[in-house]
């Protein structure tokens, strides 16, 4: 019997369907090249690895992820260079939180709170998501924590929402455990300042400002004196954290003894009311930034000449100069890589210090790190939804754990959750307790100028060329100028 | 049809002609460099001379704002604007100072013959051909107090670590140092290409009149070699006043700004702060002080080939 026209057309398609690998894949699968710009180091040469290896479009389509990895110290010039110059050569940004208002305000960075609205898988993984990220990773006009956690739902009313943790980040203590653990330099501490000699985790859970302080001054040893029953061969120090003038080197550390102690940086929540003047340099935000400083005569020289950045210290620690430093999770696996660190076997991690409060606890109050990613504003609807499968991707609880048990971090609480999160790397523990102490820095658009200035005046304290209360009010005075001339206060 | 082809094929061939004739060729072969020049260069210029006058930032979507002269204005009454200059006429002073020593004592040393002449010339000359990164690196470690090599010598004396970049003239000394050492070995050169173009039998007449050294360095060296003296001050002190890349790597402008030169200023108004504009103007400004250094130059030179044709 000779088949129909509409027999014909049914068979056609049936075979058109099973030729292209079934119903579950449409028809009209395309090729996908998402160009994505992400600082080059761990987490983001994983996520690039990882994808490689497991990702498969959803929406059936042939999805390339090519990554420009770029150093850090030229990552800000080269993004910036790239969006302004119109090249529109990225669909998605692994970006620092605090570029959200320069890039939102230069439309660059797509808004997605309508593409989240409508998807429920989306608006579930803003649910998961700790609120100290959504807030410092995704809101422009930027929300505090507060704010968000008051309007009752993960899309908060009035809000704009732009980007998802690639990697979330926070600053935890790196210590030596040979050094921390040794009885005889125990009893050698508890004897000059009746206090224990941090060794495990849970004493370092104990260790305020003025501990690590009395750290500094106990470790610090000069070539040919004994630490832990070894002769040095060069002088040792025992605490670092970042002083450095470079990008945020200082300010990410020296926020968070302004916040500990009750002091603010000019918080954009409470523009246009809320002025510079009066509060970055008040007598509490002074007395705080003192507080930051009087514990760099005792960290290694380098301090002095303000170019203590992450990295250095990163470096010292590893190279055996130093007892202890807090530096940023990120850097935490080449700590444990024994081609390029010297103490990769002696190395444990605890929390962050923080300031003692009267009724004994600890405020461990600090400046988040880490990035999140985000969308460019001028990719195709088919462009955008395949970006958002792979930002889903990601934020899969099993991609998470992959990422987790290979250096990077996760910003979901259920991950975090997960009974097995703590051991899947050392410095795991002490993230999730830091994490929920974590605030941002200004997100508007003139975020570097301020920075940059805040940066050239905390460098002026810390190389000793002018007092706390000098350089606070220098960036005070900066910061009310610049904030009144662009109508950030009023 | 054969005839359109033809006429057509005749008129191709007449202005490939045309084209091609010897007194076309010359405009012809230059055309490509005045087209790359214009599109690389003079466009760029003349864009960004334009943008001075307005209120532009590359990170907002705004309209530019014509303001004419304001951000001239206000470049040149900035404060820390002068507080640049006047840290980079130190640099370029000292910096300058210093190489032109260095690389005469240099040149009149490489002026003699001795053993292994060439192969120590060589190396001196290495500095000139290594990256600014590199360069930037290089001293970036040779001053880091922990383990740097300078804090090491010191610290065999003093027992101290020795920290240069901690204090402002520290600092700045640790530029000016690294910015001689990379250059000097460029006015040897040119020194050197004077000294051995001074015609031998001068000395020796020299030499037999009993002339002294210094006298001799001054009635027959200088002469010959004050032009290309000239030659090097001028470019060493251009190319000082647009330092940047050992500034940025070695201190970061720091401590402070104590080291912030024009260019790493006018580099974190533009590329950070996105000050677009006002940007311009300053770099505008410093494109006209260049000018007016390349051209007392250039009246120099003219008014010694003057004199010596008189």
């Amino acid at each position: 019997m000779p088949l129909s026209t509409f027999h014909r057309q049914v068979l056609g398609t049936c075979a058109a369907t099973l030729l292209t690998g079934g119903f579950s894949t449409p028809l009209l699968a395309a090729d996908i090249t998402i160009n994505m710009a992400a600082p080059d180091w761990p987490p983001t040469r994983f996520f690039k690895e990882h994808f490689d290896k497991t990702y498969k479009s959803p929406a059936g389509h042939n999805t390339t992820l090519e990554m420009d990895f770029i150093p850090w110290p030229s990552f800000y010039e080269r993004v910036a260079a790239s969006l302004t110059s119109g090249e529109q050569k990225y669909q998605m940004i692994v970006t620092d939180s605090q570029w959200l208002g320069s890039f939102v305000e230069g439309g660059y960075y797509l808004d997605l709170t309508e593409k989240i609205k409508a998807d429920p898988e989306l608006i579930a993984i803003m649910e998961d998501l700790h609120p100290a990220l959504v807030s410092a990773y995704s809101t422009y006009p930027h929300k505090s924590r507060k704010q968000l956690e008051e309007a009752g739902s993960a899309i908060a009313p009035d809000t704009h929402y732009y980007g998802f943790p690639q990697f979330p980040d926070t600053y935890v203590t790196f210590y030596r455990k040979d050094i921390f653990c040794h009885e005889g330099e125990a009893a050698a501490f508890k004897e000059q300042y009746d206090a224990t000699l941090p060794c495990t985790y849970e004493d370092w859970q104990d260790v305020d400002w003025e501990r690590y302080a009395q750290i500094g001054k106990f470790l610090k040893r000069k070539k040919g004196e004994q630490l832990a029953g070894e002769t040095l061969t060069d002088d040792f120090y025992g605490i670092s954290y970042q002083a450095g003038k470079g990008y945020d080197f200082s300010s990410m550390q020296a926020n968070a003894f302004i916040w500990q102690h009750g002091g603010d940086i000019w918080d954009e929540t409470n523009a246009p009311e809320g002025q510079a003047e009066g509060v970055v340099n008040s007598d509490v935000a002074v007395e705080a930034f003192e507080h930051y400083l009087s514990m760099i005569p005792d960290m290694p020289p380098v301090a002095q000449t303000g170019q203590m950045d992450i990295f250095v210290i990163q470096d010292l620690y590893m190279q055996g100069k130093v007892a202890s430093t807090i530096d940023w999770v990120g850097l935490g696996e080449p700590v444990l890589d024994p081609a390029s660190s010297k103490v990769h076997d002696k190395s444990a991690f605890g929390p962050a210090p923080g300031l003692r409060k009267e009724d004994g606890s600890i405020d461990r109050t600090g400046n988040i790190g880490g990035q999140p990613f985000v969308l460019t504003t001028w990719n195709s609807d088919e462009v955008v939804d395949e970006a958002l499968n792979v930002v889903k991707w990601w934020l899969d609880p099993d991609t998470q754990i992959e990422a987790v048990s290979n250096g990077g971090q996760s910003g979901l609480m259920s991950v975090m959750a997960d009974p097995s999160y703590n051991d899947l790397r050392p410095w795991n523990r002490a993230h999730v307790e830091m994490i929920d102490w974590q605030k941002d820095v200004w997100h508007i658009p003139l975020f570097f100028e301020m920075l940059t200035q805040q940066q050239e005046e905390f460098d002026k304290a810390i190389t000793g060329q002018k007092s706390a209360r000098d350089a606070l009010d220098a960036v005070a005075e900066f910061q009310q100028e610049l904030l009144e001339d662009d109508g950030f206060i009023e | 049809m054969t005839d359109v082809a033809a006429v057509h094929g005749h008129a191709k061939s007449g202005f490939w002609a045309r084209l091609t004739a010897p007194e076309n060729r010359g405009p012809l072969l230059v055309a490509p460099a005045i087209i790359t020049l214009f599109v690389m260069n003079i466009f760029p210029l003349l864009w960004s001379f334009g943008l001075s006058f307005f209120n532009y930032r590359a990170n907002r979507q705004n309209v530019p704002e014509f303001v004419g002269l304001k951000n001239f204005e206000r470049v040149l009454t900035d404060e820390k604007i002068w507080d640049r200059f006047q840290t980079t006429a130190i640099i370029v002073g000292s910096s300058v100072t210093l190489q032109l020593i260095i690389g005469f004592s240099l040149a009149m040393l490489f002026a003699k013959h001795f053993p292994m002449r060439r192969i120590i010339m060589m190396l001196v000359l290495t500095p000139m051909m290594l990256s600014f990164v590199s360069v930037g690196v290089f001293f970036k470690l040779y001053y880091e107090p922990t383990f740097g090599l300078l804090s090491w010598v010191v610290n065999l004396f003093s027992s101290e670590p020795f920290a240069l970049l901690s204090s402002s003239t520290g600092a700045l000394i640790g530029i000016i140092f690294a910015d001689a050492w990379m250059w000097s070995p460029f006015v040897m050169l040119l020194v050197l290409a004077g000294l051995v173009s001074v015609p031998k039998y001068l000395y020796e007449a020299a030499e037999i009149d009993r002339v002294s050294s210094w006298r001799r360095f001054v009635t027959i060296t200088l002469p010959y070699i004050k032009s290309l003296l000239l030659l090097a001050i001028l470019f060493r002190t251009i190319e000082t006043f647009k330092i940047f890349d050992i500034i940025y790597i070695i201190t970061e402008g720091g401590p402070g700004s104590s080291t912030e030169s024009i260019a790493v200023n006018i580099y974190r108004m533009a590329f950070q702060n996105f000050r677009t504009s006002r940007s311009g103007a300053l770099a505008y400004i410093i494109l006209f002080i260049v000018i007016v250094l390349t051209n007392l130059y250039l009246y120099s030179v003219n008014r010694r080939a003057h004199e010596e044709t008189l």
